[in-house]
């Protein structure tokens, strides 16, 4: 749960005192991605703002084993992994790309002509952590094709060459 | 902790990878410099955050190349909670590599 309210904006102004409203109503049946960042707020931070929120965030992690994949996290990410048959992690966004890697993958499913989801990583540290986790891969972007991780920018780039993104790109449209 | 502050990020990267996974060529460079400028790097300064790792290994026989990345990420775990931002890896097993020189050569 505290892990949970770094999310809120409401941390910034007030540290210590804790607002649970947005978190303890239950996920939806189905999370559209536009709600996940709703769920998981990105926090703005001014200078001396930001030492506040990290100190707090520091002195919780020294008591307790910090992981930033909560359960709740963890089920709105299952759900936003299906939520379209291809959904890409990365930094930046789908028109404006922050990182070379990133790019490349957003260009190739560009030129397979398929509907694809983004999702901007540099907007939400707790949540780059989290999908760190999750997916059990220390980078972006991540690639999820049908709900499974598919892979980051290299092994896409190998699978376009050879082929074999475009088949399981095929399969999963179908299906 | 002295003796690991005078290596290089990719001399010790070098390490870690011979040493678990007998490889039978590594190649590390970093590239960090191409990365300068990108958002997520600026603030710390472009300093050994990108390398391009290719390894050729026998150990990678039968795995997915999501678990031939997989298994290079574990071993540089360390590194990539110290800074080590991003890897570009190519992991190719003796056999796929000699596919590779011979249909370049022909």
């Amino acid at each position: 749960m505290l892990v949970a309210m770094a999310f809120s904006s409401q941390l910034v102004a007030s540290p210590l005192s804790f607002s649970s409203r947005n978190y303890s109503q239950s996920v939806p049946k189905t999370v559209p991605v536009a709600l996940l960042h709703r769920y998981y707020r990105p926090i703005s931070f001014t200078k001396t703002n930001s030492n506040v929120a990290i100190a707090s965030g520091r002195k919780i992690s020294s008591i307790r084993c910090f992981s930033a994949l909560t359960p709740e996290l963890k089920i709105t990410l299952d759900k936003v992994v299906t939520s379209q048959k291809v959904v890409l992690f990365m930094k930046g966004t789908n028109e404006f790309p922050q990182c070379g890697f990133s790019n490349t993958v957003v260009q190739i499913l560009k030129s397979l002509n398929v509907p694809f989801e983004t999702i901007n990583i540099l907007e939400n540290e707790t949540l780059r952590q989290g999908l760190k986790e999750y997916s059990n891969w220390p980078t972006f972007p991540q690639l999820y094709i049908d709900g499974e991780f598919f892979g980051g920018c290299d092994i896409t780039v190998e699978a376009f060459k050879s082929g074999e993104l475009q088949e399981l790109l095929e399969k999963a449209m179908c299906s | 902790m002295a003796s690991r502050a005078l290596l290089s990020r990719a001399s010790r990267i070098k390490t870690k990878l011979e040493t678990v996974l007998e490889a039978a060529l590594l190649e590390v460079e970093d590239v960090s410099y191409q990365h300068a400028g990108h958002a997520a790097v600026k603030d710390s300064g472009a300093n050994e955050t990108h390398f391009n790792v290719s390894i050729v290994s026998s150990k990678f026989e039968g795995q997915t190349l999501v678990k031939r990345h997989r298994m290079v990420y574990e071993l540089l775990s360390d590194e990539l909670q110290s800074g080590l931002h991003a890897l570009s890896i190519t992991a190719k097993t003796p056999k796929e590599a000699a596919i590779n020189i011979s249909s370049k050569n022909s």
